[in-house]
């Protein structure tokens, strides 16, 4: 049998992936998710970005949890949040400019995405660092997944395409509807519906801790 | 004072220094390969509208930024401009490319636009970016619908997004006549001029 | 009277008729919508050959299984026997370009089922008209498509159809009118069913007849369009159409018998009936005359389904002796 802290630690991890997962589950960072998911590659760079966010933030927030006065708190976590969405924002346009055009105001406004300062305040300031730090890994990986998945079936049926590779032959005519922000809502709304559906937990207990 | 409030003070503007610190260093470090993406964008869009051109230089026109294109026997191969002006949904913002004698285009190329998916984005696409290239601009250039365009300064619009082909036309257009404007102004200087 | 008071607050507020939730009654109700949709159906056949046939056959088809699907997979009573899936099929394929693909059109007929009715829990509770909803998917998908007209091809097969300008594309973008008679009888470009004014009528006066549509809904929206037209028209005649060609042209005829009347997806009082059909009769020439779109009875519609249960609630009638709470 696994030590305990091992246990904690797997455990911290995968409820990011499902069972807690931000994008199907506790139907956070909507505005993202919606609006840069008409392609796969979108998607996941948008992942990338967010999860660097959420792991630095996470992180940083858990080291200094102590000298934080409790009145400042959510002062302090934008002030590094803000930070390191500006490092992400400065670097995506230094080293992929044409991913930092396609993805445009979302990168910035990845500060008001409730992902990053929930898990800040919800898990990262009541826990130590090596916790903060997979919890918001899984939180990252598990909104990553759904981006991709969400860009995916987007792209396909936008463009016939996944990441940039067509899948559909010439019969296929792209349904535009699906890479419009109509197209989000509908494909989001029938993952969400279909999960609740075939899982048939439609209450799950999403409150932080 | 409380020694709580002080504390507080402490630390946020310890956060805020440090923050502010480390982003200057990342700027500091990410600024220069941000201008020269910008500009290798720049360039590009230049030689895709003036393909004579290896060089090119920027010349300011009563606010306009006029690129001249360059051979590499230095002789000058036409000039090229940004239009932007309002399409469908948004902005459309091109490179447009025009000849030495100011009334051909050398070609056109959509930088930034909005327009709808599959229809009004079509404008970026070559087949309707490609009837740019040596079309007469004298007299204004017009479009045409659901057939050939017959004389030299028509277009075919992208059937289903006639507003989106309309814009580009109007914008090219609109700008076309600044931009010659500020170009013969400065030749009669350059002729008469002291 | 403390009694009475009592008594008065136990009483349950019902609205005036007509309820939504008569069973007994759909069915028939809705055979004789279908019968009403006869005399359209049939000239879009005459002006555009079988592909007008298909059209209706799949869309019909594809609401039909797709009802079946849903209500078999969430365990509920099948009830495409009630016919008002068929109605959806028939009133999408209706909206349809002739010469749209029947793939397509299966998938609108898809969507207008479980996007448009089946999502919100069936008959009666849908917001919005599913047709319709199956309409505006196929515009956003294939704008292309959609906007693909074939002239009308008295009697034969459309072979590869001449794509034409329909009289409101004709009008907006070309400003060019279309005589009034073709408008009347229907062999000018267009959607299926919504080419012929006089069919249109013919279907909506047994409707009448059969007191299954009230005259209050039509005629307000009809009404809007003639006069809120007619302010543009009086304006800038050369720039504006007249009110005659916006009422004859277009969807207008379909949906002001056939989609403004709809029992769930529009108010149950008579003011809120006013009140729906004042106000999309007059987006549908705001839409036209300043939109992006030459057409704008689909949206019109739509927009007003989303107020509906804002309009059933604020127009209710009071009841005697009724006190206002809150």
């Amino acid at each position: 049998m696994a030590p305990d802290g091992e246990v904690t630690l797997s455990k911290d991890f995968i409820k990011g992936l499902w069972k807690e997962n931000p994008v199907i589950r506790q139907i956070l960072g909507m505005c993202p998710t919606l609006a840069v998911t008409n392609s796969a590659t979108n998607g996941l760079a948008m992942g990338l970005a967010t999860t660097f966010v959420v792991i630095s933030a996470s992180t940083i927030v858990s080291i200094i949890k102590s000298l934080v006065p409790r009145q400042v708190r959510i002062a302090t976590y934008v002030i590094i949040i803000a930070s390191f969405v500006t490092i992400a924002d400065l670097f995506l346009a230094a080293k992929f400019p044409s991913i930092s055009k396609a993805l445009g105001p979302y990168v910035p406004l990845i500060v008001v995405n409730c992902i990053i300062l929930g898990r800040a305040e919800a898990f990262a300031s009541k826990h130590p660092v090596h916790r903060a730090f997979i919890d918001a890994l899984g939180m990252g990986v598990g909104f990553s997944w759904a981006l991709i998945l969400l860009g995916s079936i987007r792209e396909l049926l936008g463009f016939g395409s996944i990441f940039g590779f067509k899948i559909m032959g010439a019969w296929f005519t792209p349904w535009i509807i699906m890479i419009l922000p109509g197209g989000a809502f509908i494909t989001l709304g029938i993952i969400i519906g279909l999960i609740n559906q075939f899982t048939g937990s439609r209450t799950v207990d999403t409150s932080c801790h | 004072m409380d020694k709580r409030i002080i504390k507080m003070i402490v630390v946020l503007t310890a956060t805020a220094v440090l923050s502010g610190g480390i982003l200057a260093l990342v700027y500091k470090k990410a600024e220069p390969l941000i201008e020269a993406n910008r500009l290798r964008e720049l360039k590009k869009a230049i030689f895709l509208v003036l393909p004579e051109a290896k060089d090119y230089k920027t010349v300011e026109k009563k606010g306009f930024n006029i690129y001249i294109g360059i051979d590499e026997n230095g002789s000058q191969v036409g000039y090229a401009f940004v239009a932007t002006g309002p399409g469908f949904q948004g902005k459309i913002k091109m490179m447009v490319g025009l000849a030495n004698d100011m009334k051909t285009l050398t070609g056109m190329k959509v930088l930034e636009q909005v327009e709808t998916p599959g229809l009004g984005n079509r404008i970026s696409e070559d087949t309707f970016q490609g009837q740019f290239k040596g079309l007469s601009t004298e007299p204004e250039i017009t479009y045409v619908k659901n057939k050939k365009p017959e004389k030299p300064n028509e277009i075919q619009a992208i059937t289903g997004a006639t507003i989106s082909s309309k814009s580009v036309v109007a914008i090219v257009n609109k700008e076309l006549k600044k931009v010659v404007k500020a170009l013969k102004e400065e030749e009669v200087e350059k002729t008469y001029g002291p | 009277m403390p009694e009475i008071k009592e008594k008065k607050d136990d009483l349950l507020i019902v609205s005036s008729s007509p309820h939504i939730h008569t069973v007994e009654n759909i069915p028939r109700i809705m055979h004789n919508v279908i019968l009403s949709l006869f005399p359209p159906m049939g000239v879009s056949v005459y002006f555009f050959g079988m592909n007008a046939l298909l059209l209706m056959l799949t869309s019909t088809v594809a609401c039909i299984l797709t009802e079946y699907v849903f209500q078999k997979g969430r365990k509920k009573e099948i009830t495409i026997g009630d016919g008002s899936a068929i109605i959806t099929g028939l009133l999408l394929a209706l909206t349809l370009p002739p010469a749209f693909p029947l793939w397509a059109a299966a998938l609108g007929g898809i969507v207008a089922m479980s996007l448009g009715k089946h999502i919100f829990g069936g008959l009666g509770y849908n917001i919005f008209n599913p047709a319709l909803l199956g309409r505006a998917f196929l515009q956003a998908a294939f704008p292309v498509m959609i906007t693909t007209w074939s002239a009308p091809l008295t009697g034969s097969i459309p072979v590869d159809g001449v794509t034409t300008a329909t009289p409101l594309s004709l009008m907006k973008f070309e400003g060019q009118m279309t005589p009034y008679l073709n408008l009347l009888f229907g062999n000018v470009s267009g959607s299926l069913g919504e080419t012929s004014a006089i069919a249109i009528l013919i279907g909506a006066i047994y409707l009448l007849y059969k007191g299954y549509i009230n005259l209050r809904q039509p005629f307000s929206y009809i009404g809007a369009i003639f006069v809120s037209g007619g302010i543009f028209w009086l304006i800038s005649p050369d720039k504006y159409p007249d009110p005659i060609f916006h009422i004859l042209s277009g969807g207008v005829m379909l949906g002001a018998f056939f989609m403004v009347t709809d029992y769930v997806t529009t108010p149950t009082t008579p003011l809120g009936q006013w009140i729906f059909g004042i106000a999309a009769g007059f987006l549908v020439v705001i839409i036209r005359l300043f939109g992006g779109l030459p057409e704008g009875v689909m949206y019109s519609i739509l927009l007003m389904n989303a107020i509906t249960p804002l309009l059933n609630r604020y127009t209710r009638p009071k009841i005697f002796g009724e006190v206002k709470v809150g």
